[in-house]
């Protein structure tokens, strides 16, 4: 085409309404000034065009009522009439909506647009956006097909991260992502080993980095985009770039945030009912609620106050924390470092209940010729806090009687006050964090090393070699009686322990590729990447428990009278060969093959090896054919990816360990293992198909991403919970398939964008179902987990072949249908209750689905608003078609707390048909005792029937909240070019803001633990917290 | 030298796998655990934990029976709510797990003896095991190889240990043996194989007498098991070798540090008391605490405390009791447990008079022992509580209920009496329902536990508390 035009020049026959000037200018970047290199300058409706120089310059021949279109990877295209000038300078505008770069597995940036697979990348804007000191919690609702789920809002407290769905049927699996911090994997693991650290709200490891240190995290979704990472990755990779410094002067950088916290949500309680039971008050009697009215008792007891307390609001306090992070940077073109300082001191809602965060790092980088560079970085960290014991502490205000001030818990000699015998029996909870301790201390180190070493301009060699290193002291203990007289003492504290357990774990992690970069046409670019890995893990824990102390607060292991130990250490090493092959045509085109073979220490020594295969291919339309004009760019993509999976160590082996309870008189004792290992295990493997499309409309000012996936993953290697009778706890099996399929949807939109206000509009949508689809023969059901329920509604939830994971099953109220065509699994919605010549429903034993603890779909949709220095932020995050089983209404139940139980004195007749199809009509009491018809109820209808039933408690816990809110002004620099403050910005957040669940105990995002099985079982978790931030920051 | 050379290689250079980097991966053996247990290991657990399973299972039995009681009123533990005994289960099954294993072991070294101590407790575990919850899996459990073990019925399972204890008696007297006992590691009976002897008739004597109610009832044979059983206290099966302290005396402390339990019920202690029988028992200042009046009284079962927690109104466990003290035994059977079967076998046999004199042997065996753990001779004690209780009790007189009221005495906080107790059918004198009971009628079973209920779902029964053990018709 430009050969025509310069002959249609040549010969003069230029089109006489086209009178073409020569124009020239400068692009440069909006935020900095700074020139842009290589803009593409076409003129719009034809093919001429150029690109800006090393200067931002251009210069274009073009019509005098032509249009010229300034282009740019990373920035929004702009159009400029020519209107006859000769000089046309513009600013373009950077946003993330275009053709970023993203980072890749193995720390590789490539163009978004080369990709066959979805990436989504934040920037460290996003990051720290709502103030969360976990970084797992800071991607909540912030990423397409990522849920973050955890076990309430406690200080320094463990969040989960899954990636399009539970992948893996193992319930101890960790179904994480693999988390990279420059290149080098870090441990994200949430250990509950020590005393009764399952119990405590210990941190994720991935917690213990600093927010305010990261560049970017860029989410690879598992599949193809994790290939190269190998089974690591197989959930997904959380890939983390931290800040580095940057040449030119020295800059010093202070954030300082302070915030406030309280429970957002909490549960309804009666406040008709006081102590007591089968309604008569006895302010000594062990039950809170089931006694008199309050109106009654208070004739009776003139101390009896007013009205009850609520303790579930009165027992938490506001919390607070606080975090400053100091960075000095800077550095010359050939050396930049970073350092930065930060402490962060977190005090929770629930008493006592802290987290502490002292981190320094530093990053540094050297090119030391023109083909040889390195760098590398180092972050000490120590963590830990004051780890309460929610579950409990909730489980005990369930106990306590409302009757008396749960927060005045200490008589003035130091020893517990109760609820009950004026002070002198009943736990309380408060007390029981305020004596029984479990405090964690982790010294981290992590470390990486990187070469890069580039002979000739076509190869690349780089090794990275890191380390992430850590010990963990933890520490519970609490004290043993005083010896006083009618001394109330707390259960769990028993007579005095101390119990320290010392964790030791280092993983080093060396990487070595080649990259080889080839154009044999000039359509065509190569490039070739070949790679060792080798990954090293070790772990050792030494717990020693200290029984009956002497001195009765002396926590020291020399004080304790039983002293017993146990160790563990355990090895795990992986090594693998990778390689991958990525053509790109015409910038149009892009097509990657990988490969990666395993080697993995923990499988049998046959099936250790194994190699699986990725390919991905990205079609740039827009590229590649014209397009109506309303579409800027539209990319289609589709990719395959096996990947295969091994196990944790040791579990190909039927082992004996030493004995619990021994040495007895230095006898010991020997006993077979619990989980009965497998010599013949095969590696899991996940096949993973994606296809995608990236559109953007009207100047880009409309971005859609839609992404479809289905993975399945076979030969999952399964602990599968038997019976004891078989001589074991659990048999390691490669035991099933799942599969996951799923839709992923971002929207963006820009629909003001002007140079003082921005709009922005980010809109995220996921859909997962998930399906076992297949289980070992001879096994029915796989049993995961289950939360206790009284008189025998623990709920549970199991694995059967076609049901989808996450099932709840429990106990439920019968169903009257006569025709036998109830199905096995499924209540029978329509039919009446079935009640029983006791005038109750009939509890149905068999067990039932009851609800999913798998959300139907989960989205989020951020507004951004900018006006000149000031920028406004919202997310409204929701969840949706999810269940939960409300433990704490179980025991609301079972005690007398929730409100509906206030119809305890009431005569009804239940709705529903006998067992010969009749018209219940029998008038029963729904109190204690002996009822108005004369009749002995017993325990009454809440504890004989209601609390029997799992189905009362298994409720809808959607949510849609108001994740975050957040102001931020940045002072103009026409304030501050007299000072030596270069850069000054306040910004003030507000978190969880507004929540909207059908839920009725605390938030419903908190589960009863941060495991794959803790998912719908509320529990007695630590509570939501909604907070509010303040923050600072300067640069000098 | 040249592994740490050959990881280095792998580490930091090698691109392609040698034999080097397969030695590199080999790293999967558990350090930390064993391939092959020690005979006298797992003897050693074994034994131990046949005795504490006694204490597992007689913590909640001892609520049936009502030797304790809650201090909160309409306790699970008190009311027969259906509870999960999971822990308990799991604990027996685990004995019978290593107990498996010491025989398969046992096997490849000839070591009868091991094999021959492994099948008797076997037969006590899973006596505890059937008369608690009925059928159990047996026969297709331990070996790994079965994900879903099927049940044996509880008769079968009757079948089981009388079949295993004629095969001890056999492996007890096998030549071949090449391997002793250690009697360390015998929490039972010390590596006297005299004694083991002794336990296999005691224990048929006590299987066999549980049978009254079926039609394979033989007074005869009971009796004939009796004969080859202990001839006196000092027999007695049971384990005084603990960690810490006995199981009873960690309740009996943490209940004096107010961490509750061990409270004794209104039933055990009127009728030890005096209220009942009118008859003051020597042996309950053994076992329990006066109150702050000086006077035994015991807490109705579901009712709950009386007094308001400040002072001591009731009766508990003491830390120094016979059976409940650091050092004190933990008993499995027992010599006078013996005398009260061969009581009970020659009064149904009408041998009326060798019934009395088992049944005194028994009354004094008990009390006798129980002041010998107290340091003290309990012979007066003995012949003063028989001639008050029982003036002019004569062979024609003695009946099953007097047998039964000394026996519950004398089995104190013993899962056995929970057998008793049904075969019995409750017909203890003033013995009544829990208050707040859930049942209307007497407990006759537990469930099965949660983790058989779901995890063995298809072979697990579906039973009701109240459905009777095929010995209880």
């Amino acid at each position: 085409m430009r050969l025509v035009t310069l002959f249609f020049l040549l010969i003069g026959l230029v089109p006489v309404s086209a009178q073409s000037i020569l124009v020239s200018g400068t692009v440069t970047d909006q935020e900095n000034g700074e020139p842009l290199i290589g803009v593409n300058v076409l003129v719009a409706g034809s093919s001429t065009g150029t690109v800006t120089d090393l200067n931002g310059s251009y210069q274009v021949q073009a019509p005098t009522d032509g249009t010229l279109r300034f282009s740019y990877t990373g920035y929004t295209p702009q159009d400029e009439s020519v209107n006859n000038r000769n000089r046309i300078d513009v600013a373009l505008q950077a946003g993330t909506q275009l053709d970023e770069v993203v980072v890749t597995a193995l720390g590789i940036s490539r163009e978004k647009k080369a990709l066959g697979y979805a990436v989504q990348e934040l920037e460290s804007e996003e990051i720290t956006r709502a103030q969360q000191s976990n970084v797992v919690n800071a991607l909540q609702g912030q990423v397409a097909g990522v849920q973050v789920t955890g076990a309430g809002g406690g200080p320094g407290q463990a969040a989960r991260i899954i990636i399009r769905g539970i992948n893996s049927l193992d319930p101890g699996a960790n179904n994480q992502p693999l988390f990279v911090v420059d290149g080098i994997p870090i441990s994200n693991e949430t250990l509950t080993v020590g005393g009764d650290g399952v119990n405590r709200n210990v941190s994720n490891r991935a917690a213990d980095l600093n927010p305010q240190d990261i560049e970017s995290i860029s989410v690879l979704k598992g599949g193809p985009a994790t290939a190269l990472y190998g089974l690591r990755a197989a959930n997904g990779a959380v890939i983390i770039t931290t800040k580095t410094g940057k040449s030119g002067k020295l800059t010093v950088d202070l954030q300082s945030s302070y915030g406030t916290e309280t429970v957002n949500k909490f549960p309804e309680t009666q406040k008709t009912y006081t102590q007591g039971f089968a309604g008569e008050y006895d302010p000594n009697s062990f039950w809170p609620t089931w006694g008199s009215t309050v109106e009654e008792a208070r004739q009776q007891d003139p101390t009896h106050p007013a009205t009850i307390f609520n303790n579930f609001e009165n027992a938490y306090q506001n919390g607070n924390q606080w975090r400053n992070t100091l960075t000095i940077s800077g550095g010359s073109d050939k050396a930049t470092f970073r350092t930065s300082i930060s402490r962060l001191d977190h005090e929770g809602v629930l008493p006592f209940s802290t987290y502490e965060n002292t981190s320094f790092k530093l990053n540094a980088n050297y090119q030391a010729t023109d083909k040889f560079s390195f760098g590398g970085g180092i972050n000490y960290i120590n963590s830990g806090g004051d780890r309460v014991f929610a579950d409990r502490f909730n489980e005990r205000l369930v106990y306590w009687a409302p009757r008396v001030d749960v927060t005045d818990y200490i008589f003035e000699n130091g020893t517990m006050k109760g609820y009950r015998n004026d002070g002198a029996i009943g736990n309380n909870p408060i007390y029981g964090e305020f004596s029984n301790k479990w405090i964690d201390d982790v010294d981290r180190y992590l470390g990486n090393l990187k070469f890069t070493y580039q002979p000739f301009e076509f190869l690349q060699l780089n090794y990275v070699v890191g380390m992430d290193q850590y010990t963990d002291f933890r520490r519970n203990f609490a004290p043993a009686p005083r010896g006083l007289a009618e001394e109330n003492i707390f259960e769990n504290n028993g007579l005095g322990f101390v119990n320290e357990t010392r964790i030791r774990s280092r993983q080093v992690t060396s990487n070595i590729n080649a990259i080889l970069n080839f154009n044999p046409g000039e359509d065509f670019d190569v490039q070739f990447l070949v790679g060792y890995d080798i990954f090293d893990s070790s772990y050792d824990r030494v717990t020693t428990n200290g029984d009956e102390l002497d001195i009765f607060d002396l926590y020291s292991l020399n004080n304790a009278a039983n002293i017993s130990t146990s160790s563990f250490t355990s090895t795990y090493r992986l090594l693998g060969l990778y390689g991958d092959l990525s053509l790109a045509y015409r910038s149009a085109i892009y097509l990657s093959i990988t490969g990666r073979n395993d080697w993995s220490s923990a499988l049998p020594k046959a099936n250790r090896s194994f190699f699986y295969p990725s390919v991905s291919l990205g079609l740039v339309l827009s590229e590649l054919t014209e397009l109506p004009d309303f579409f800027s760019y539209a990319k289609l993509r589709a990719s395959y990816a096996a990947i295969g999976k091994d196990t944790e160590p040791y579990r190909t082996n039927v082992v004996y360990s030493s004995a619990p309870g021994f040495p007895i008189d230095g006898t010991t004792g020997w006993t077979r293992g619990n989980e009965r290992g497998a010599p013949n295990l095969v590696p899991e493997q996940t096949a993973t198909f994606e296809v995608g499309a990236d559109l953007r409309f009207v100047n880009n000012r409309i971005g859609l991403d839609l992404t479809y996936y289905n993975s399945t993953s076979s030969d999952q290697i399964i602990p599968v919970p038997v019976s004891s009778a078989t001589g074991f706890t659990s048999f390691i099996l490669n035991a099933g398939s799942i599969e996951n399929k799923g839709i992923e949807a971002i929207l963006r939109l820009r629909p003001v964008a002007t140079t003082d206000f921005n709009w922005d509009l980010n809109l995220n949508y996921t859909r997962n179902r998930n399906k076992v689809v297949e289980i070992r023969d001879g096994i029915e059901e796989i049993f995961l987990s289950s939360s206790f329920g009284y008189a025998g509604s623990s709920a549970s939830i199991s694995l059967i072949e076609g049901q989808p994971y996450g099932n709840i099953y429990g106990r439920s109220y019968a169903r009257y249908t006569p025709n036998g065509s109830e199905d096995d699994l499924f209540i029978d919605e329509n039919a009446p209750l079935l009640i029983g010549e006791d005038g109750f429903p009939v509890i149905e034993t068999d067990q039932k689905v009851l609800g999913n603890t798998q959300p139907d779909w989960f989205g989020a949709i951020t507004n951004t608003f900018t006006w000149k220095d000031l920028s406004f932020s919202f997310m409204f995050d929701t969840r949706q078609g999810v269940q939960k089983y409300n433990q704490m209404g179980n025991f609301f139940a079972a005690f007398g707390i929730a409100p509906y139980t206030t119809n305890r004195n009431e005569t009804i007749v239940f709705d529903g048909v006998l067992a010969d199809g009749t018209p219940n009509t029998k008038a029963v009491w729904l109190g204690q005792g002996v009822g108005p018809d004369g009749e002995d109820y017993g325990a009454g209808y809440y504890r004989n029937r209601y609390r029997g039933s799992t189905e009362n408690f298994v409720e809808e816990a959607d949510w849609i909240r108001l994740r975050n809110v957040s102001l931020r002004y940045q002072l103009p620099t026409s304030l501050l070019e007299s000072s030596f403050i270069q850069r000054a910005a306040i910004t003030l957040t507000g978190n969880n803001l507004w929540l909207d669940t059908p839920y009725s105990g605390f938030d419903p995002e908190g589960n009863r633990g941060n495991q794959n099985i803790d998912d719908g079982f509320g529990g007695f978790t630590y509570p939501g917290v909604r907070s509010f931030f303040v923050s600072l920051n300067v640069t000098f | 030298m040249k592994n740490k050379l050959i990881n280095y290689t792998c580490l930091l250079l090698a691109l392609l796998l040698s034999a080097g980097c397969e030695e590199y991966l080999d790293v999967n053996d558990n350090p930390n655990t064993a391939i092959e247990a020690p005979l006298d290991g797992l003897l050693a657990y074994g034994s131990a934990q046949t005795g504490l399973n006694q204490f597992r299972v007689g913590s909640f039995t001892g609520f049936f029976v009502q030797y304790l009681a809650s201090p909160n009123e309409g306790s699970n533990s008190d009311t027969y709510i259906e509870s999960d005994y999971s822990g308990t289960w799991g604990s027996i099954y685990n004995t019978l797990t290593d107990l498996y294993d010491l025989q398969l072991f046992g096997a490849e070294r000839n070591a009868y003896h091991h094999i021959a101590a492994s099948k008797v407790m076997t037969a006590i575990n899973l006596g505890l095991l059937a008369d608690t919850w009925g059928a159990v899996p047996f026969s297709d459990a331990f070996t790994g190889e079965n994900i879903t073990p099927a049940y044996d019925s509880d008769e079968a399972i009757y079948n089981t240990i009388f079949r295993l204890l004629d095969e001890a008696e056999d492996d007890f007297s096998n030549p071949a043996n090449e391997v002793n006992l250690d009697a360390d590691s015998d929490f039972i009976h010390a590596g006297d194989l005299d004694a083991w002897d002794k336990t296999i008739d005691a224990l048929r004597a006590r299987y066999l007498n549980h049978l009254t109610e079926t039609g394979n009832y033989d007074p005869a044979a009971v009796l004939n098991a009796v004969n080859g059983a202990y001839a006196s206290s000092g027999d007695d099966a049971e384990l005084s070798r603990f960690q810490v302290r006995n199981p009873w005396a960690d309740v009996a402390v943490d209940n004096e540090n107010l961490l509750l339990g061990g409270w004794l019920s209104e039933q055990f202690v009127d009728a030890l008391n005096g209220n009942t029988f009118g008859v003051v028992d020597p042996r309950l200042a053994l076992v329990a605490t006066a109150t702050d009046n000086g006077d035994y009284v015991g807490t109705v079962n579901g009712a709950g405390r009386m007094g308001d927690g400040t002072e001591a109104v009731e009766s508990y466990l003491s830390t120094d009791g016979a059976l409940s003290s650091t050092n004190s035994p933990l008993e499995i059977i027992t010599y006078a447990e013996l005398k009260f079967i061969e009581a009970e076998a020659a009064l149904r046999s009408n041998q009326n008079d060798q019934a009395l004199m088992a049944f005194e042997a028994g009354v004094r065996a008990d009390i006798e022992k129980l002041f010998a753990l107290q340091g003290m001779d309990g012979t007066a004690a003995a012949n003063t509580y028989l001639a008050e209780a029982y003036p002019g009790l004569t062979a024609g007189s003695l009946d099953l209920a007097t047998i039964f009221r000394e026996k519950y005495a004398a089995l104190f906080l013993n899962p056995e009496t929970w057998v008793d107790a049904r075969r019995h059918n409750y017909q203890y004198q003033d013995f009544s329902l829990p208050e707040n009971a859930a049942l209307s009628e007497f407990i006759r079973r537990v469930q099965y536990p949660e983790t058989e209920l779901i995890r063995n779902t298809e072979n697990t029964p579906t039973v009701t508390l109240t459905d009777r053990i095929f010995w209880n018709r």
